[in-house]
């Protein structure tokens, strides 16, 4: 069942001649328990889309559904349970917890607001939180400043801190990508049972292609470029036999810990190396002027929809979708 | 055998702090090879970037504490960069070994064009005739593929990061170095960024025969770009081994816990997992081997004595680990990865 939806969702920043279209006429929905992730490069508009996922920012045009209802066009009360339902878990974990408040008080505060008056049994959950982020011993760890704690660490009080409310749905942007490599897997673990286990949807926003296969190997990952969602697929099909020429590129040129795999990659070469910048956006497909699969008087006329292929994903290519194949094997980069 | 360019013979640092020195690098060896490539992996706070900062003299804050760094010039003539008097130190940066940092906008100054910065670094050694530098500059900026009429009227902030890093690649090369430290060139840059900035360092290496000194935490970077790999933790070399060795064969435990750490987008994702636990302050380092409370090989023996690097399988791979063995029992010698195999 459909909880989170963001519904033909355009973003603009700035007015007149400066404004940009940080995100445009993005559909995307998430499941109860789903773990969906959202990937792209920089400028792609991943953060504005998990920000108005988390109803941190208010679409310029479209909607955003919960659970059916329109989250902006709704009564006061609907949007007061939406806050509560879907938190946001930040990139920075050094900036998002407060130096001055050790665990216990960050943890307690959203508890004593939302949950209970008795702060007995607000210390008691926050400590049971602890346990479920692994942050072990509990009562130790919950007397511990930031400043005290690693980079994981906090990710993790961030995440349980998140889990105060007891959310439907996380929005973790870039949540993994300033901890160190050692230990994201298993922040990514905790992510992924929070969906599997409790069935709190998760949206994982990120540019590193491996994590959101890692995070994503049971669901769906969705590539945005320069503010439009171009692909959207089973996560193994996405990796594999990717249907769009820029995801096609991006499998083609990320490079892997493995020597061998890695130096034989099959490489996607793009027509044009720099990526258009969001104000001077190019007509029809925004990809066209990089992509070797460019055909002229349709792909710079015409803005591709995105659309259904064979198996489990939608594309946004024209030509993907006339030839119903995916775009790797249009390119022989399989 | 020609001497290797540079050898590095039981180089320690220590941090001064409130409580005592924090050992950030201890007796590390290596040498590199002409033109050979050698990338130094790790977490953070492995020692990785205090080591690359020793190398070139610019430690400030950290003392080199013993270990020599002996670099041998195209003649043949060696030297210990340690006991370089400031001048010829200076003389020694850029003309024989370039650095470049990550995050490439921190690498220059911001009030000055390209074209400055060019000229800044080429008088601070010695080169006064302008047009010879604008020459230099433009055959540079083409050989790392930029428009050298435009970029060199740029200030640092017109160009992407993709192009300042390629910027910082082309004034590293200004004076013809023989050697080229590159502490994390690709983080922080966007997939295709990435893998333009790798096929260039690839080229340029071949075409102008530099060696090269990777620091990465980026296990990819090393499993594209290096010959061998060095594998450090809590400030030791714990693994040295080739590239196909340390990412098919390692011996080591805490290279295995690396390479299991990342999750690859092609191929079989295999048993991924983190390590447990956290690297060890480096004030007050765990008895024996610095990574056994992490370790899930641990016994008795490892908590009584630090190892010593001792060879394995070949001569030129060698671990610090006494486990070593059983490790080899759990990742085998086949050519695949290492997480694929341990599922």
């Amino acid at each position: 069942m459909t909880l989170l939806a963001l519904e033909r969702a355009t973003r603009r920043f700035g007015t007149g001649a400066a404004a940009i279209t940080a995100v445009d006429d993005v559909s995307l929905a998430v499941d109860r328990g789903e773990a969906l992730c959202i990937v792209g490069e920089s400028g792609c508009g991943k953060t504005t889309t998990g920000k108005m996922l988390a109803g941190l920012l208010r679409p310029s045009a479209g909607r955003l559904l919960f659970e059916g209802q329109d989250v902006w066009g709704g009564p006061r009360e609907l949007f007061a349970r939406f806050r509560r339902s879907v938190q946001l878990v930040h990139q920075d974990p050094y900036a998002s917890l407060n130096p001055t408040r050790t665990v216990l008080q960050t943890l307690e505060t959203p508890i004593l607001r939302h949950r209970t008056r008795d702060r007995r049994v607000a210390r008691a959950t926050a400590l049971e939180l602890l346990e479920m982020v692994g942050l072990t011993p509990a009562p130790d760890m919950a007397a511990k400043y930031p400043h005290q704690l690693s980079g994981g660490q906090r990710q993790r009080v961030a995440i349980a801190r998140a889990l105060t409310v007891e959310p439907r749905a996380i929005v973790a942007d870039e949540a993994v990508s300033m901890v160190d490599v050692s230990i994201r897997i298993s922040l990514l673990d905790l992510l992924h049972g929070l969906a599997t286990e409790f069935g709190v949807a998760t949206v994982l926003i990120t540019h590193d292609l491996a994590v959101a296969r890692y995070f994503g190997r049971e669901g769906r990952v969705a590539v945005m470029y320069l503010g439009r969602v171009v692909e959207l697929a089973a996560t193994e099909a996405l990796v594999e036999d990717p249907a769009h020429p820029y995801t096609a590129a991006l499998v083609g040129a990320v490079p892997e810990a493995d020597p061998e795999i890695t130096r034989g990659k099959t490489r996607v070469k793009l027509r044009s190396a720099e990526a258009p910048s969001l104000s001077a956006l190019p007509s029809g497909c925004s990809f066209h002027p990089r992509c070797p699969l460019m055909e002229p008087g349709l792909c710079d006329v015409q803005v591709p929809e995105l659309l259904p292929l064979p198996g489990t994903r939608d594309v946004a290519c024209h030509v993907a979708v006339r030839e119903r194949t995916p775009a790797a094997e249009l390119l022989g980069a399989r | 055998m020609t001497a290797p360019v540079l050898a590095v013979d039981d180089l320690s640092v220590e941090y001064p702090t409130r409580r005592g020195p924090a050992r950030a690098v201890r007796e590390v060896s290596f040498t590199v090879s002409r033109g050979e490539t050698l990338a130094i992996i790790g977490e953070s706070g492995s020692g990785k970037t205090t080591l690359a900062v020793a190398l070139i003299g610019l430690s400030r804050a950290a003392h080199v504490t013993s270990g020599r760094i002996l670099y041998t010039a195209a003649d043949g003539s060696t030297e210990d960069v340690r006991t370089m008097e400031p001048d010829e130190l200076r003389r020694w940066r850029w003309r024989e070994c370039a650095m470049v940092f990550q995050a490439a906008l921190n690498s220059f100054n911001p009030v000055l064009t390209i074209w400055d910065q060019f000229l800044d670094t080429a008088r601070a050694h010695g080169m006064r005739d302008a047009r010879q530098v604008r020459d230099r500059a433009r055959e540079l900026l083409d050989l790392v593929h930029l428009d050298a009429g435009r970029v060199l009227r740029a200030y640092p902030h017109e160009l992407s990061g993709g192009m300042r890093q390629r910027v910082c690649i082309a004034v590293a090369l200004l004076l013809r170095p023989q050697l080229v430290i590159f502490d994390e060139p690709t983080t922080a840059l966007d997939i295709l960024t990435q893998r333009a900035i790798i096929d260039l360092l690839r080229d340029l290496r071949a075409k102008l025969g530099f060696a090269t000194i990777f620091i990465s935490h980026d296990l990819s970077l090393a499993a594209e770009l290096a010959d061998r790999v060095l594998t450090m933790y809590a400030g030791r070399a714990v693994e040295r081994a080739s590239v196909s060795d340390l990412f098919y064969r390692p011996r080591h435990p805490y290279s295995v816990g690396l390479l299991r750490a990342v999750p690859r987008v092609s191929g079989a994702l295999g048993s991924v997992a983190s390590i447990p636990g956290s690297p060890p302050d480096l004030v007050r380092l765990p008895h024996g081997c610095t990574y056994h409370p992490r370790c899930p090989l641990v016994i008795d023996a490892c908590k009584r004595e630090e190892p010593a690097l001792i060879p394995v399988d070949t001569p030129e791979h060698d671990a610090r680990c006494i486990r070593w063995k059983a490790v080899a029992e759990l990742v085998g010698t086949e050519r695949r990865a290492v997480a694929e195999k341990l599922a």
